[in-house]
This record gives C-alpha cells, structure tokens and sequence, in this order.
C-alpha cells in the first residue's frame, strides 16, 4: 500500500495521507484484527519491515511489507535503522533504513495504538476512539467530552462549527483546528472543528454544520454529515446547514428508512433525464414560470412536467398550503437515500493535473 | 442509503480500502476513465523486474487488423531449453491499465517456475471497442504460438491467464482457440474474470458504491467496449464469455473470486457451466474479499491465501 499512497500523493499533492493511515487503524481495530495483520499493514503503508516486542509473556515477532513473518533473532530493533516506540513493556517498530518518511510517525503511532489494543490495553484503549472521536459522541457522558474538549484547546465559552467531509476531499485551503477521522454509519468520516465565525473553507465535497457551543458539538457534527450528504459533485459540491434553517437538524434524527411515502413517489419522477432539475426548480421558486427560468426551460415545457408531477404524486407541489411543504421535505430526503457524494472520490483537483511520478 | 443485504469485506481488506478508494473509486462514470488511466498507470517496469533475474525483450507484432501492437516477453535469464508458456492479460475494466498492470503477481511463475510470460498491450476501451480488446490479444496468442521456437516456448505447455477485464479476456481466447483449431492450450487462469456484459446477478446489485469495481463500474465497462450493444443479443461469447452456450473442449480452468465483489457470480456460473459439460475447473471465492484485493491489498491474510492457492495451481499445470 506505500507505492498506492504515493499514487495518491502523485495524483493530489494535497491529500491528507495521514488521515487515510488513521482510517485504515480504526477499521483493523474495529474488526479486532491480530497482531500479524496489524503488522503487516503497518509494514504495508511503509514500505519496510515492522516488529512488534512484549515483555511479558515474552512474545515478539517481525513482518514484511507482504504480510510474510521475517525470521527474528528475538532481539530489539536495531538503533538508527528503524524507528520505535517503547511504553508499558511494549515496543513497536518499523524498520526503515535512511531518513523517515512523511507517514512513519502517524503509521507507528497506529500500530503501538492497535497493537496495545488487541494484547487487552486499557478500558479507554479497548474503546480505541481519540478526543474528538469522544467529543462529538452524545453517548459520551458530558464531562468526558469537556475533558476531550480541553485536551483539544476547545474554549468552553466559544462556539465552533463542525465541518464533515469524505477522505477524498479535495481542500484549496485547510484551516488548522481539531480534526480527526471520526466512525459513523456511513463509513470513516474526516471532520474538523473550526470558530463559528471562520469563513466558508474551499473544499469539495464538505458539509458545514450550525454553531453551537462545546457541549452540542456532536448536533453539529450530525448536522454536518447530513449537509454533506446532500453535496452533489456538480451542482453543489458544499453545503453549509444554515443555509437550511433547522431542517437538516430535522433529517439527522429520521431514520432514512422510515417508511415515507412522499418521498418513494418521486422515485418516479427522478428516473426522467428532467426529473433532478425540475424539483429542484420546483422547490426553489413559486411560480411555473420562475421554475422555468431556474430550469432553463420554456415555461409550457414546465407545465407539462408539473402535470406528470402531479399526476403521479397526488398533490401540486407549487400548492400554497401543504403541498410545498410536503414536496421540499420529500425531495431533500430523496437526495439524502440517494445520496452518493461519499462514493464517489473527487477524481483530483481540476486545475493542474499532477503527471504520475 | 443501501439497504441491499451484502456479505461483509473482510476486516483487513476494509481497512485497505481507506487507502485504495484514493486511487480507485468505488464507482467509476465515463468522465472518470481519464483519472483511472492515471491512477492505475502500472510503475516503471525496471523497478518492478529489479532484484529478478528476468529477461525482457520488446516486440511489435500484428494485432487485429494487422496493425501493429506491443507485447512483452519475460523470461528466466539464462533459460536454455523451451520453457512453459503465459499469455498474460492484464486487468484495468477494459479501459485502462497496461502489459504491466498486476504483472508483479505473475512475475513468480517467471521466477519460481522458470516460465516464459507473454504479455500483451491489447488497445482499450473506449477508443478501440469490440472486437479490438480481444482480437489483439488473441493475434499475441497466435504469435506465441508460432513463433514459441525463437521464444523458447514448449507448445504442449502454453497457458493463457488475466486478472478481471483480462480474465474474461482470457477466458475469451481459450473459446476462440478452441472454435478456430488454434493453439492447444493446457491452462487457463481466470482470476475474478469480468464475463458477463448482461449485469443480471445477484451479486452484481448487490455491490454499489462499496468496495473495488461496482455495478456502474461495470456497465461503464461493457458500454466503453460494446457500446449500444451491451446487454442486447448480439454480444461475442469471445468478448462476454458468459454468453458462451457451448463449454465443451476447453482447457482446464483455475478460477478464483472475492465474496464480496460484483463478479462473485459469473464466476461461479462460469466453473458450473464448466463441470456441467464436462470439463476440469477448479473454483475459490474468497471470504469477504472485494474485487482484485490481491493486487490492492496483498499483504493481508486473504490475499496471501490466493495467490498461494493459485500460484499452486499453476505449478499444478505448468512445473517441470
């Protein structure tokens, strides 16, 4: 996986490798993977031998980048040609000749992390998630997370935004603040706490979440993920909630598959080349003929759109009593089941394409 | 949001993906063939060969239509005598990639069996569709064949073996071999083999937006090389395999594929519809293994149990 994170490096000198190698540890720790497969990724991401050495019972043992056991003399690694930690009786290691590269440390500090996870290491440890991973939990008992709010220089008396965004992001700028890549049901997700007043951060795709203070970071990382869902790679690559009012803070506590029958009906109606564009023009505007401007279309074109949408919904979504309603909350569900900004990698950043090697 | 029930991927090739999804996505349209051609370009082959003791020399031989494509031998330095024989395909969804792509797991035969690898630069999708893709690679089949003296090539032991787009390849040329009384062959190697342009499987919906080579992947696939013909009824069994309605004759087939990957299957069909006609197949699928995780991936313990499984195969068939 080295010659692949140099790819991806190669392709977007911006990535974040580091994140990924962190993602990468939390999926081998979720999935309780042993010491030989923890050693081998490690040894993987770096491109040389890694090792690992345990006081007691006496246990050591060294992989190579395939995955197969190198033959060890049992002894520790050899000062100067590798890189170690050592705590509590444990030593990990990876064995690279000449000057470290960029990623050893994080890719170290992983191992020794998972390693002392998977050998019983403490309650905290077995819960193998960081501070802001604790912070934006509202399982997480409050002074816990006001801890973890401390540790990460977060003022109790200021308000931050939570910005989600997919490993593949691709950021213009990246401003500095606590971030980390935080588990949610949808996968690995970066997120990163900026000042509620920061400017909108250039990057695609990424979800901003509302501000709020230390104790409801958690409501705006929710919110966030469901802002971020509803990026659309070409039509809106960033989605701040605010500009939604309290309604995408409605949609991060309904479960998705609830069963909403407004929301089936535009199955329909989304399968048509025209189908997108059109609710979104619908939604948007109040008149045929302003939803005609916003679709680009002729406003007799519209018309018969919106009969189709009628016919097959049952109500007139340009209705001024519970029709508009019904149809604005219907179409940004719609988008939310069919979102698919978190499968879908930003290709690379538009501009300058990087040659490979 | 999915709610398709869907095998798990195994807890180490998971923790891959956080790193492959950087140079392949999960789903792959047409305006992203461009990035794939980047991404998944093979690394300099003199860094792959280094520390090998491998001999390679460069050919330009007549692909389909007589014009002019290039093919790879790889051999032992120093073989003396005619050595077994590889037809190797590459992967790359039929739309990118190179001779080299995947090479490095192949290169073992070379090293371990002393046998001679030919691998070919069949022309892509979409650029060059059907019959293009196939028909090149079976003119390098041809070429092999006829010209195994100069090559040091054994003709009782020739071998045809591809990874995904180059294992339906694969399978594509052992069909033609066999219809067109061309070269005899004794193996062939279909690793996670892209078969079928019709996308009907269970596993096929059961795989979108996860993992390596999805159910849009696919068809971005197939359309690039078939064009409007994909899915309708006059597809070439030598392009799609799984149209194939006749398995009888063919030579003995190693096929392997992940659990958890789109073309779990086809592949599975591919070796039933094998036995049924009485022929010799042997079939691993891969627990929670997503698609090609052997080149992605190949430290872990899945991928190490594959290529083990059929590098022992291949010397099954192919060793002195």
């Amino acid at each position: 996986m080295q010659e692949l994170l140099g790819r991806i490096s190669a392709l977007d000198p911006q990535a974040s490798l580091g994140l990924r190698v962190i993602a990468c540890f939390d999926e081998l720790i979720i999935g309780n993977v042993n010491t030989r497969g923890l050693l081998s990724a490690a040894a993987s991401l770096s491109g040389c031998n890694a090792g690992y050495r345990h006081d007691l019972p006496p246990r050591s043992l060294r992989v190579s980048p395939r995955g197969e056991v190198v033959a060890s003399d049992d002894g520790p690694p050899t000062p100067g040609s590798c890189s170690a930690i050592t705590a509590e009786g444990l030593t990990v290691w990876i064995e690279r000749d000449g000057e470290p590269h960029s990623n050893d440390a994080i890719v170290l500090e992983r191992l020794a992390l998972a390693v002392r996870v998977r050998l019983g290491g403490g309650r905290r440890e077995i819960d193998g998630r960081r501070d802001l991973g604790l912070l934006l939990d509202p399982a997480v008992p409050i002074e816990s997370r006001r801890l973890a709010a401390a540790r990460l220089n977060l003022v109790p008396t200021a308000r931050y935004r939570v910005i989600a965004a997919p490993l593949f992001a691709v950021w213009d700028e990246h401003p500095s603040g606590a971030e980390d890549v935080v588990a949610t049901p949808y996968g690995s997700i970066h997120a990163l706490v900026v000042p509620h007043d920061h400017a909108p951060v250039p990057a695609r795709p990424i979800g901003t979440g509302p501000a709020t203070d230390v104790d409801h970071l958690h409501r705006s990382f929710r919110t966030a993920v469901v802002a971020l869902r509803l990026c659309d790679p070409e039509v809106a690559p960033s989605v701040l909630a605010d500009d939604y009012g309290g309604l995408v803070g409605l949609l991060a506590d309904l479960p998705l598959d609830s069963d909403l029958p407004d929301v089936d009906s535009l199955d329909a109606i989304m399968s048509h080349t025209w189908g997108s564009t059109t609710v979104d023009a619908l939604v948007r505007t109040s008149s045929v003929r302003q939803a005609a401007r916003t679709a680009g279309v002729h406003h007799s074109t519209l018309q018969t759109r919106l009969d189709t949408i009628i016919a097959e919904l049952g109500y007139d979504p340009l209705d001024n009593g519970i029709g508009r309603t019904r149809f604005g909350l219907a179409s940004l569900v719609w988008r939310l089941r069919n979102s698919r900004v978190l499968d879908l990698p930003a290709p690379t950043r538009t501009s300058s394409p990087t040659p490979l090697r | 949001m999915s709610s398709v029930a869907r095998p798990e991927f195994d807890p180490e090739l998971k923790a891959g993906l956080a790193v492959v999804g950087g140079v392949f996505p999960p789903t792959i349209t047409p305006d992203l063939i461009a990035f794939m051609r980047r991404s998944y370009a093979s690394p300099p082959i003199e860094n792959t060969l280094r520390g090998r003791a491998i001999t390679r020399s460069e050919h330009t031989i007549a692909g389909h239509r007589g014009e002019p494509i290039q093919v790879s031998v790889l051999r032992p330095t120093g073989a003396g005598s005619p050595r077994p024989g590889i037809v190797f395909v590459h992967s790359g969804g039929l739309m990118f990639g190179d001779r080299f792509s995947g090479a490095d797991l192949v290169l073992d035969w070379v090293d371990n069996l002393g046998a001679v690898l030919v691998a070919v630069e069949y022309r892509l999708a979409p650029e060059f569709p059907d019959p293009f893709p196939r028909e090149d690679c079976y003119a390098a089949l041809e070429w092999a064949a006829t010209t195994a003296e100069q090559l040091g090539i054994r003709h009782d032991r020739l071998m045809v073996a591809g990874a995904s787009s180059g294992g339906g390849l694969a399978a594509g040329m052992a069909l033609a071999a066999r219809d067109r009384g061309g070269p005899a062959l004794c193996g062939q190697v279909l690793d996670y083999p892209m078969l079928d342009d019709r996308g009907v499987t269970a596993s096929t919906g059961q795989f979108d937006g996860v993992g390596v080579w999805d159910r849009v992947s696919n068809e971005t696939g197939w359309s690039a090389l078939l064009g409007e013909a994909r899915g309708g009824p006059d597809v070439s069994p030598y392009a799609a395999p799984a149209r194939a309605t006749n398995l009888s004759g063919l030579p003995p087939a190693f096929i392997d594929v992940g659990a958890a990957e789109i073309f779990r299957d086809e592949a599975i069909a591919y070796a039933d519809g094998l036995w049924a006609a009485g022929g010799d197949a042997e079939l691993h699928v891969w627990s929670g293994g997503f698609h090609a995780f052997d080149i992605f991936a190949p430290h872990t313990v899945v991928a190490r149990g594959m290529v083990r499984t059929r590098d022992t195969w291949v010397e099954k068939i192919l060793a002195d």
